[in-house]
C-alpha cells in the first residue's frame, strides 16, 4: 500500500492534476468560465464575503442577538435571506462548496497539514488582517471576487474603481506589512 | 561557500517571499540558502522569483505540506 501511494506520487498525471499548481493561465481560463456559468444559471455574479456577514448575523442570533435595526440588514431582500435560514442561502452554500473544495484538494494533493502557531506575531497577524479585510469588504459592498472580479467581467466601471483603491490599498498595507511584521 | 537557513513555518504570503530576498541581498556569491516553508503558495512565488533572478533552485517535499527551497546565489 506504501508502495502504491510512493508510486502515485511520482505519476505524471497526478503530479499535472492533483499535486502541482494549476497554471496562472488555466487558472484564469477556468475562473471565467465558471464566472459566466455562474452568471448564466442563477443570473447573478460570483461573490464570497456578502454571505459571512449573514453567517455573523445567523451566529448572533443564535447566542440571543437581533440584528433586524442594524442599517445593513434593513434591505428587503437581506432579511428575506435572514428569514429564510442557512440552507437557502446559495451564496453560503457556494461559500462551504469552496472550502470543500479547497480541502478536498489540498488532501488529493497530500499537501494537508495543521500548521503550528509559532509566534504570538501570527496570531495578531492573522486576526487583524481577517478583521481588517472583512470589514473593508462590507464597506465596499464586495471583496476582490464580488467587488472585482464580477464587476469587472460584466464591464461595470464599478469594477476599475475598485481596482484603483484595492492597488492603494495594496501599497500602504504591504508598507505596514514590512514595517511592523517582519 | 556558506549555507543559511531560513524558517518561514507558519508563515503566510507575503511573508516568505519578503523574508528570502532580505535574507539573499546579504549574502555572497555561492551561497545557498535553504528556506522551510508550509505555505503552498509561497511553494510557487519564492522560486518564481529566484529564478527570474537567475539564481539556481530545487524543491524538496520534506513531508505533507511541507517543502525546503534550496536556492544558490549564483550571481
Amino acid at each position: 500500500m506504501n508502495n502504491f501511494f510512493k508510486n502515485l506520487a511520482k505519476n505524471e498525471f497526478y503530479k499535472k492534476l492533483l499535486s502541482e499548481p494549476l497554471t496562472y493561465v488555466a487558472g484564469a481560463v477556468l475562473l471565467s468560465l465558471f464566472q459566466i456559468a455562474h452568471f448564466a444559471i442563477f443570473k447573478s455574479g460570483w461573490g464570497v464575503t456578502g454571505a459571512f456577514a449573514n453567517w455573523g448575523a445567523w451566529l448572533f442570533q443564535l447566542v440571543g442577538g437581533d440584528v433586524s435595526d442594524w442599517g445593513y440588514f434593513a434591505s428587503a431582500s437581506r432579511q428575506k435571506t435572514l428569514e429564510g435560514g442557512f440552507l437557502n442561502d446559495g451564496g453560503s452554500i457556494r461559500n462551504l462548496g469552496i472550502m470543500f473544495g479547497a480541502l478536498l484538494s489540498t488532501l488529493l494533493a497530500s499537501q494537508f497539514k495543521l500548521k503550528q502557531i509559532k509566534a504570538l506575531r501570527q496570531v495578531v497577524a492573522a486576526i487583524l488582517g481577517g478583521l481588517m479585510m472583512g470589514y473593508g469588504a462590507r464597506l465596499a459592498n464586495g471583496c476582490n471576487i464580488g467587488a472585482l472580479f464580477t464587476a469587472l467581467g460584466s464591464w461595470s466601471l464599478s469594477g476599475w474603481v475598485f481596482a484603483a483603491f484595492m492597488l492603494v490599498g495594496a501599497y500602504i498595507g504591504s508598507k505596514l506589512l514590512t514595517k511592523f511584521f517582519m | 561557500m556558506q549555507e543559511h537557513e531560513l524558517d518561514c513555518m507558519g508563515e503566510a504570503c507575503p511573508v516568505p517571499l519578503i523574508k528570502t530576498q532580505k535574507k539573499m541581498e546579504g549574502m555572497a556569491v555561492g551561497d545557498v540558502l535553504i528556506v522551510h516553508i508550509d505555505h503552498s503558495c509561497a511553494v510557487k512565488n519564492v522560486p518564481e522569483w529566484a529564478r527570474t533572478q537567475g539564481y539556481n533552485v530545487e524543491i524538496d517535499d520534506v513531508d505533507d505540506g511541507e517543502w525546503d527551497i534550496v536556492i544558490e546565489k549564483t550571481k
